[in-house]
């Protein structure tokens, strides 16, 4: 077990400090308490008012002094050392009952599997993507010479790229606005508008597209308070439709060296809904199958196709 | 609110409107269509009393929706349109002097609401001073807000359970195709619902076909 004083916190004043935040809490209930009850029943109407009146002084004041007492007490309590190599999941390995909840070792061994997966998965991409360029096998040599270079280092692509990359994306497609967002930290939230057809939201993580979710035109998506909503589905079946169908094609457009490339495939194929109500499905040459307009777009001709009209 | 498409459609020969209704209710029903409760709009014409010279009065209609239960809807002939609080019917009353009510004029199509995916069917037996005098089917598809682009794709839904004999793009788009539907407000199937009526009201009684 780690020593207590590492933690950097004076536990006794912390206990004290809890005590005080209790303290603090009852004495605010009591003002507004004798608030609720409002004046006693007294002979006078003067007689009632003062007595009111210092009740509701002395619970202030009670209140101010047990405030101060706190305020008094979180100086003593210190910080938190800041200097544990795993920030605060190193506060982890203080737990003393390790042997029941061993969970600091399962972070530990969680996080060496997460690391030596990204490394082989880079090894391995680059090396498949050798082979589909030379068939022949007899690179193998020279690549073992390139792969320290290999690193897992496109998930933290600098902010300024990203934004360079979306915003020539967007100049691509003048039918389609993108607008970019950064809701939480650096990771950024694409909102699309195609034409007057549907809105996308496209939830980034770096370069790599981590969820998106279509609505219709006049859908809202902005949630009350006016942050972008990116969770709500769309109320209509059509658009729930794509949405799925964009989510398999986040699946399909995989190329993890070149994550802009992805983004732009992508981008291209959500464009192809432009004419989502206007294009008769290319097998059946219907507009509808079960109320459903053609909600499938082909990966790689962007032909449209009624979902159960596809191969 | 997304495009809307309103239509009259013909009694079956041999038929009542309530036997064709039902008809048509059957055919919805078999396309997969849930049905959603039941919906009225109501119309009422007024016409202007301070009538200036030769020109003949002009009109106005109020009118209400029970998809928007909480305004009265107001069309002038030819004119602006408004969309007012619903006690907008006192303030009429009030006016007497200036709009005379047309009596017997009143008109209401009233009946059942329909889903199907993203659309919305509406049937409705139009009546007139209490005798049913046709029938009304209004089709919106709610994903879509731009009617040239989805107009194919509704005719296409209306073909299957109306026939072939299915109209053309209504005229209150025709002049604005690639522009927005009005999706504030539902000013623009009333208007389609105005030129039913007007349209039923002119056609012959049909023999024996009071309400029901
Ligand atoms: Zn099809």
């Amino acid at each position: 077990m780690a020593d207590v004083m590492n933690v950097g916190v004076n536990l006794e004043a912390f206990s004290q400090a809890i005590n005080a935040i209790q303290a603090l809490r009852s004495s605010v209930t009591r003002v507004f308490d004798s608030l609720k009850d409002g004046m006693k029943n007294k002979e006078t109407l003067e007689g009632r008012e003062k007595v009111f009146i210092t009740d509701f002084q002395d619970n202030l004041q009670a209140v101010n002094r047990d405030l101060t007492e706190l305020e008094r007490l979180s100086n003593l309590v210190g910080r938190p050392s800041e200097s544990h190599p795993l920030h605060n999941s190193g506060l982890l390995s203080l737990d003393p009952v390790q042997d029941k909840t061993p969970l600091y070792s399962q972070l530990l061994q969680a996080y060496k599997w997460s690391n030596k997966l990204q490394y082989h998965a880079g090894l391995a991409s680059s090396l498949l993507n050798q082979q589909s360029l030379k068939r022949s096998a007899n690179q193998i040599g020279a690549s073992a010479k390139r792969r320290p270079k290999v690193q897992p280092s496109t998930l933290v692509l600098p902010i300024q790229y990203v934004d360079d990359v979306i915003s020539r994306i967007g100049r691509m497609f003048p039918d389609m606005s993108i607008e970019l967002f950064r809701p939480n930290g650096t990771s950024a939230v694409l909102l699309v508008t195609l034409g007057k057809v549907l809105k996308a939201i496209v939830v980034m993580r770096s370069l790599f597209i981590d969820r998106t979710i279509v609505r219709g035109y006049h859908e809202n998506v902005y949630s009350e308070d006016g942050k972008l909503d990116i969770w709500s589905k769309s109320n209509y079946q059509v658009f729930q439709k794509v949405t799925d169908h964009a989510t398999t094609a986040l699946l399909h457009y995989q190329l993890p060296q070149m994550p802009d490339v992805v983004v732009r495939s992508f981008m291209t194929w959500l464009r192809s809904y432009t004419k989502l109500f206007q294009t008769p499905c290319q097998r059946c040459g219907k507009f509808l199958q079960d109320g459903l307009p053609p909600t499938w777009r082909d990966f790689r001709t962007l032909e449209a196709f009624h979902d159960t009209c596809r191969q | 609110m997304g495009v809307t498409c309103v239509c009259q459609v013909p009694v079956v020969e041999g038929k009542s409107v309530q036997q064709t209704v039902e008809q048509l209710h059957k055919r919805l029903e078999q396309l997969g269509a849930v049905k959603q409760g039941s919906f009225f709009v109501d119309c009422e014409t007024y016409h202007a009393t301070t009538n200036t010279g030769a020109q003949p009065s002009k009109l106005l209609y109020v009118m209400h929706n029970s998809e928007t239960p909480l305004s009265c809807l107001v069309l002038f002939d030819g004119g602006p349109t408004l969309a007012a609080d619903a006690n907008f019917d006192v303030l009429m009353v009030k006016l007497k002097s200036h709009f005379q009510n047309a009596k017997g004029h009143k008109v209401e199509s009233r009946g059942a609401r329909y889903r199907y995916a993203d659309f919305l069917i509406k049937v409705g037996t139009v009546t007139m001073s209490s005798s049913a005098r046709g029938i009304s089917v209004e089709v919106e598809y709610s994903a879509c807000v731009v009617p040239g682009d989805c107009w194919n794709l509704m005719k296409e839904f209306m073909q299957s359970f109306l026939g072939p004999s299915v109209p053309d793009l209504p005229s209150v788009f025709s002049s604005k195709a690639e522009g927005l539907f009005a999706p504030a407000d539902c000013m623009d199937t009333m208007n389609q619902y105005l030129e039913l009526f007007s349209k039923i009201r002119k056609q012959q009684v049909l023999p024996g076909s009071g309400v029901r």
